[in-house]
């Protein structure tokens, strides 16, 4: 391959047949699709977009891009890409720590995993080859214990270990991947496609090599001018000083509740009112924080190690107290011990279950419970804590009534003879943002390729007016133009993520940025519209792909509650999402008939000859 | 007049809630004049150089950021009205 940067080294293992392969990647797609999320959805559709999310055909991306693992600031990222089994979309679900730079320096830009195993396996990662191995011994554990085995086996020094743990075995449908930091691709259950597989864990051994940049003089002025944006004051990037590095990301939590934008207790109204305190970032670092953990070449160290003091868990130390997982398994569970939010986020990084996805079936029990819908099935009161943590570990352990609940929402909603109270899109639980309150995230809710998510289109940036140098700032409570606003934020995104940064740099960069360093990393020419042109192709990919899935015209929607029931709460009071005006202004600016990609566009974009 | 502050703000102000005396009728525009006055430290954090609040600084009245209002920074604050005050944050 012509393309500088790249290991140019993918291997394909096939679990049934016992082999592995080792392939470059095709030059064509690296230019096209550049790498992790992009290159893993192309790999995707090479492999059919029929294929049942469970089944041995089902294709397995552990993805890097090219600057993974390089000195690229928040370059420790990895893409999971596979058709999921909780949307049957295509999903890719990143996550971050050392373990993408491991796989980077141990000579790989891909691992693709085909077919099922006879039994538990694992695949031993080093030196440019990968083995598989028996995972017998380690079937069962959960990915703390998990981690510990690999640790004795190889020793800690260099160690990257990425496991499933019982949720996945278990094949709960929102089960995920879980590092040795505790970092998770958490969304559109990617851990459940390894438990079918009886792929138990990637485990890398390599020592740091970073990659060289094809063209060095050019290389060095982009990445420092890259971290002059994440060090710049004016940015809620900056180490020690802006929001983010201070607080985590759980310093949104007072403002979305403040401006009633946080979905609460299953969406039914918009705030938690003053009880938002008790589970925010601010209150987290005033009693509980103990460290600021980062990822692979990154200074801001967003992430928030915690330590509960009193109480049940009185002595449990975990990372990380994030806004999502806080708000999902606290606020939308009326749950205001945030004791109790961090002993279910590592019950969750343990069982290898989808924090964020865990709190709709909790949630949606609560409101049937209320409502009277549980028809003697027991009952699960708003905010009762120990009972959360015991449905966890139901739902992991797929017993009892935690055997629905492993399927998802929607098949917890439809149990309680309830479908309306699943707050989904394609199957996929909405995160902690409230369309009523941030409309942007309606439409992006409403669009997104992987089913309802906050990171296709990451709006709020502008909304909250905390774009780079704060160069744009919209009205929360507007509706028009975020159908514009959203396709930018998707293929700006798009693109990052396939390079795969942390999508938090776009606080900071700028496509300018996102170009040169990827310029002169591969040596190619790359400006910023190329940035956008490119992420739109991806964009259009992925959703070609669901288009062949069977997404097809109607498929972008969001639950009634949110376009019907007006919001309650001051800052949103009397507001429901426009999302029908939203999605005319979204499908005009990307050229789609009603959510479908035509061929003229898929021709324009190179996608099909 | 009670103001909520958060997160990078609150270490400037000393806590999370503070008592200001203004009088009746004050303006939002007025209230932030007091406010830097008594904390100096925070003019940087609010305000461009021309003395406006920054765009990525939120000054809620009852939740809805003042800029949004239909008088601006020029409302009225009324008596139970919340004001909180939030630097700019984001997280994901
Ligand atoms: S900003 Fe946070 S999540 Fe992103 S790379 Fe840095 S520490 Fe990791």
């Amino acid at each position: 391959m012509a393309l500088g940067g790249y290991a140019n080294r993918v291997a394909h293992v096939d679990l049934t047949a016992g082999t592995v392969e080792y392939r470059g990647i095709p030059e064509d797609w690296a230019r096209k699709y550049v790498g992790a999320r992009g290159l893993g959805v192309r790999y995707m559709l090479e492999n059919g977009p029929q294929v049942d999310p469970l089944s041995p055909d089902n294709l397995l991306c552990f993805m890097n891009g090219p600057l993974t693992g390089t000195e690229a600031n928040m370059s420790g990222r990895m893409a999971i890409v596979t058709k999921s089994p909780l949307t049957g979309t295509v999903t890719d679900s990143h996550h971050g720590g050392w373990s993408a730079a491991r796989l980077r320096w141990a000579g790989f830009d891909g691992l693709l995993v085909k077919g099922k195993a006879s039994g538990p396996v694992y695949l031993y990662v080093h030196d440019g080859i990968v083995e598989i191995m028996d995972a017998s011994e380690v079937w069962g554990k959960g990915v703390h214990d998990t981690v510990k085995f690999f640790r004795e086996r190889y020793g800690e020094k260099d160690l990257s270990v990425i496991a499933i743990g019982p949720a996945g075995e278990n094949l709960v449908k929102f089960a995920c991947w879980v590092n040795e930091n505790d970092r998770a691709s958490g969304r559109g259950g990617t851990g459940c496609v390894g438990g079918s597989k009886l792929l138990k864990a990637v485990v890398i051994k390599s020592a740091k090599k970073m990659p060289k940049a094809a063209n060095l003089d050019a290389w060095k002025p982009a990445q420092k001018r890259a971290l002059a944006t994440i060090m710049d004051e004016r940015n809620i990037t900056s180490p020690r000083k802006g929001g983010l590095s201070v607080y985590g990301t759980n310093v949104l939590m007072n403002i979305t509740s403040a401006m009633g934008a946080l979905p609460t207790k299953n969406s039914t109204i918009t705030s938690f009112g003053p009880s938002a305190e008790k589970i925010s970032g601010e209150y987290v670092k005033e009693h509980i924080l103990v460290d600021d953990p980062t990822c692979h070449a990154c200074p801001v160290a967003c992430k928030k190690e915690v330590e509960i003091k009193e109480g049940p868990w009185k002595g449990l130390r975990m990372e990380s107290v994030e806004y999502e997982p806080a708000w999902s398994l606290g606020a939308n569970c009326g749950n205001d011990d945030i004791n109790t939010v961090a002993k279910l986020i590592d019950m969750c990084n343990d069982y290898g279950m989808d924090a964020i996805e865990l709190g709709h079936p909790l949630s949606i029990y609560m409101e049937a419970t209320e409502r009277g819908y549980t028809n003697g099935a027991g009952g699960l009161a708003w905010g009762d804590t120990m009972a959360m943590v015991e449905m966890a570990r139901k739902i992991a352990m797929r017993e009892g009534i935690g055997n629905v609940m492993a399927d998802g929402a929607e098949a917890t909603a439809r149990y309680f003879g309830h479908p309306e109270l699943a707050m989904t899109v394609k199957g996929q639980g909405v995160p902690a943002y409230d369309p009523r309150g941030l409309k942007g995230m309606g439409i992006a809710y409403a669009t997104s390729n992987r089913g309802a998510c906050h990171l296709r289109a990451y709006t709020p940036a502008a909304e909250l007016g905390v774009m780079p140098f704060g160069s744009l700032k919209v009205d929360p409570l507007a509706w028009k133009g975020k159908g514009e606003l959203v396709k930018i934020f998707q293929d700006v995104h798009a693109f990052s993520d396939s390079l795969d940064l942390c999508k938090f740099s776009a606080f900071a960069e700028s496509a300018e940025e996102y170009a040169a360093q990827y310029a002169a990393m591969v040596g190619v020419e790359c400006t910023a519209e190329d940035v956008l042109k490119i992420g739109e192709r991806i964009y259009n990919l992925e959703r070609y792909y669901n288009n062949l899935a069977g997404f097809r015209e109607g498929s972008d929607y969001l639950p009634a509650r949110f376009t019907q029931e007006p919001s309650t709460m001051p800052g949103s009071e009397g507001h429901v999402c426009e999302l029908d005006e939203m999605l005319a202004e979204y499908y005009a600016a990307r050229g789609w008939v009603n959510g479908v990609v035509p061929e003229s566009k898929l021709r324009e974009l190179g996608i099909i000859d | 007049m009670q103001v909520n502050f958060y997160a990078t703000l609150r270490p400037i102000v000393g806590g999370r809630t503070v008592e200001f005396d203004v009088g009746e009728h004050v303006t939002v525009r007025q209230l932030v004049g007091v406010i830097v006055e008594r904390f100096p430290r925070l003019r940087k954090e609010l305000l461009n150089e021309d003395g406006n609040l920054y765009p990525h600084v939120h000054v809620f009245i009852n939740g809805r950021d003042a800029p949004y209002l239909p008088n601006g920074v020029e409302t009225v604050i009324k008596p139970g009205d919340t004001v909180d005050i939030f630097p700019a944050v984001a997280g994901g």
